[in-house]
């Protein structure tokens, strides 16, 4: 950068205004040292450096007023998203964009407008044109403490944020006024910390003369909201992925759902409990103590005709150790025809191995039949069993011992009760109620992946 | 935020040499401690004028020095008399909306605008209103939108020298933890109403700004020598300026505020 202070426009008003500056304080058209075109200064006294927006060139306000030429300069002006100079609400303030600056960590690039309004300073709205994506800061004056652990992040005011990345910003292009001393090529360290929506960034400047560290709040903007701030015709750059500091409504959500599931299960249970206490399980038929050499064949009155029930069948037999018993159950309507026809068996085995006790098997099972139709039928039941171990199932006729902790069983039971309650249906409601929840976790971790994919810590 | 140097060096125990000279050999009178000073002040406040152009100067307070209205010099009080200081560099605009003479508050306390002192570092300027409270002063620095509110603090252990705080790290100031989030050089460029010290331009002031989790804000000013231990301290926090209820503020092309 060359000094070039002999060239200096007039300056601004021919009477230096007194010092106590209670006159209005008037923005101004001048022209370019280097290219001759218009520059508009609107951004009043703070500004430190003024880039021509057509040229490139740079330029600094004396203290009378007039600018100084420190950098010429041949650069072609680039359109960025906003205009400079556009004035839009945001925050419930009106502000006016009056330097545009381009700046990139390697890969990302962003343009930074510099929101100006004398009676609450600068706000910085950064749109980042790889995805589209928008946020507005504002300087804090607080300190954002350290949080100390494995994972770099800071709170600041009760809300914690977690680094998200590191990384040295090039300024790549600026046009307008700045009150620093702007340009291009200037290096900053900028570390992002994500709290979405919210974020915080810190960015550390070294001058010749001291360090400052500037700590910026952020916030997430929808580009539809920058849109309608400063009133741009159509629709703005389309939103892409998962930004920084994108809002993640999965995880928003994530608390009103899981208490929403809390609810439904509360509510799932009563109902249970109310139509379960409704049941009356009735009684169709019982039977124990019955051998295994004879089936049984019995007429029972199930429900009331015209209309279905739940039938509960219950099988057992006893003793049963390291054995079984099956039996085939089938309910004939002595009115209808479709008999109802199913195979029951109890079992059980146990024993010790590699140390450990093992058992497996029901001595009891229960069989629940959904939709039978109230009548008249025919129960008949066959029953068999294993007779490994009985006295008389010697083949061999040897005569030898029952193998080791078998016993067969000897006798059998049976039980039919309707009207009773279905539990397998019962049930059904909870994966669902559940599943909401569970979906929401899954998909906000899954745009979380995604986000967190672009910072320092891809997962 | 660099206020003081010259004349109200010279009540500290170990100031620069040569500042204190400087101080001594104009016979400048050395601020007090505002405490006990106030009743007496009230008593200097008579009607002055500036020895240029004889225009009247208001001195209030503890003030020491006051810069002209009308003619721009700078006039020193010295005991019951005035000195002339000469013309100093002029306040440049820096597109601050506070004016000098305005009213306002700050956390219930009523405070007058009384002066302005301006300081220059290589990245920018930036303002400390000094306030006069009913029962005490303060300053309010004002940098590009951003505002604090300190008042000085008494004496407290001694701390680190200017170089061996970096920008960063954490230090304990009067029991409370702080951050150092500025640390500069600068110059003072200007000045406007009244200051409670000799400000004259040319020197290098050093300072360092320190910020707290809980947005306080912390001032360590150095003067000119960034070795010593024991650094004025300005104690206070960050302010929105509408929060400050100025009665009045600058106009600005365009804008209402």
């Amino acid at each position: 950068m060359t000094e070039a202070t002999a060239e200096v426009t007039r300056p601004r008003a021919e009477v230096t205004p007194p010092r106590l500056f209670r006159d209005e304080a008037r923005t101004e058209a001048v022209q370019c040292l280097a290219c001759g075109g218009p520059i508009a200064l609107r951004g009043f006294g703070a500004i430190q450096r003024v880039v021509c927006p057509a040229c490139g060139s740079l330029l600094r306000p004396e203290d009378s007023g007039a600018l100084a030429l420190i950098h010429r300069a041949a650069r072609a002006h680039q359109p960025s998203v906003l205009p400079l100079h556009a004035r839009g609400r945001l925050d419930g303030a009106l502000w006016e964009i009056v330097g545009i600056c381009w700046r990139t960590v390697p890969g990302w690039p962003w343009q930074e407008f510099l929101l100006y309004n004398p009676y609450r300073g600068y706000r910085y709205l950064a749109h980042s044109p790889s995805d589209g994506h928008w946020s507005l800061g504002q300087v804090i004056p607080g300190a954002p403490k350290v949080v100390p652990g494995k994972r770099h992040a800071i709170t600041y005011r009760g809300r914690r944020y977690r680094h998200f990345s590191g990384a040295d910003a090039h300024v790549t292009y600026a046009e307008g006024e700045f009150p620093w001393q702007v340009q291009v090529g200037d290096l900053a360290h900028v570390d992002d910390f994500a709290a979405p929506p919210y974020g915080i960034s810190i960015e550390e400047v070294a001058g010749s003369d001291g360090v400052e560290l500037t700590r910026t709040a952020m916030r997430h903007l929808d580009a539809a909201e920058v849109w309608r701030a400063f009133e741009r015709p159509g629709k703005p750059p389309r939103q892409k992925g998962v930004g920084m500091l994108a809002p993640n409504r999965w995880r928003e959500q994530a608390r009103s759902l899981w208490l929403s599931c809390l609810v439904f299960l509360v509510a799932w249970y009563f109902a249970v409990q109310f139509v379960a206490g409704r049941a009356t399980e009735r009684e169709v038929f019982q039977a124990t103590d019955l051998r295994f050499d004879s089936a049984l064949s019995q007429e029972v009155t199930i429900g009331e005709p015209g209309s279905s029930t739940t039938v509960e069948i219950s099988f057992t037999a006893d003793p049963l150790d390291n054995s079984w018993a099956f039996a085939e159950v089938v309910l004939i309507p002595i009115d209808g025809e479709e008999a109802i026809g199913l195979g029951m068996e109890a079992s059980s085995y146990s024993g010790f191995e590699d140390g450990e006790a093992w058992s497996e098997g029901d001595r009891q099972v229960d069989h629940v039949l959904g939709r039978v139709a109230g009548g008249r039928y025919l129960l008949q039941v066959t029953p068999e069993r294993d007779t490994s171990a009985l006295p008389g199932s010697d083949p061999l006729g040897l005569g030898s011992f029952a193998p080791f902790g078998v016993r067969s069983p000897e006798t059998w039971a049976l039980r039919v009760r309707e009207d009773v309650f279905l539990t397998r249906y019962a049930a059904l409601p909870v994966p669902i109620i559940l599943g909401f929840p569970l979906l929401a976790w899954l998909l906000g971790r899954r745009r979380e992946r995604k986000r967190w994919a672009n910072s320092d810590y891809p997962t | 935020m660099l206020r003081e140097y010259a004349a109200m060096r010279s009540h500290r125990s170990r100031p620069p040499t040569r500042v204190r000279a400087a101080a001594s050999a104009r016979g400048v009178m050395v601020p007090r401690p505002r405490k006990w000073h106030h009743a007496s002040a009230m008593e200097h406040e008579r009607q002055v004028s500036c020895p240029q152009c004889g225009a009247p100067a208001p001195f209030r307070g503890t003030a020491v020095s006051l810069v002209c209205e009308h003619c721009g010099s700078t006039v020193v009080r010295v005991g019951v008399d005035l000195r002339l200081l000469g013309k100093v560099s002029a306040v440049v605009d820096d597109g601050s909306p506070l004016l000098l003479g305005s009213k306002g508050s700050f956390a219930g306390r009523g405070f007058e605008i009384v002066g302005r002192l301006q300081l220059r570092y290589a990245r920018g300027a930036w303002s400390e209103w000094y306030l006069q409270f009913a029962d005490g002063v303060g300053w309010l620095a004002d940098f590009q939108g951003n505002y604090a509110v300190t008042t000085p603090a008494p004496d407290g252990p001694d701390l680190p020298g200017f170089y061996n705080m970096s920008v960063g790290t954490w230090h304990e100031v009067h029991g409370d933890e702080y951050m150092v989030v500025d640390k500069r050089a600068a110059r003072y460029q200007g000045a406007e109403g009244v200051l409670p010290f000799v400000a004259e331009p040319g020197l290098t002031f050093f300072s360092l700004d320190l910020a707290g989790p809980d947005d306080q804000f912390v001032s360590l000013d150095y003067g000119v020598d960034p070795y010593q231990k024991r650094p004025d301290v300005y104690v206070g926090r960050a302010a929105l300026l509408a929060e400050l209820g100025l009665d009045r503020l600058r106009r600005f092309e365009g804008w209402r505020d």
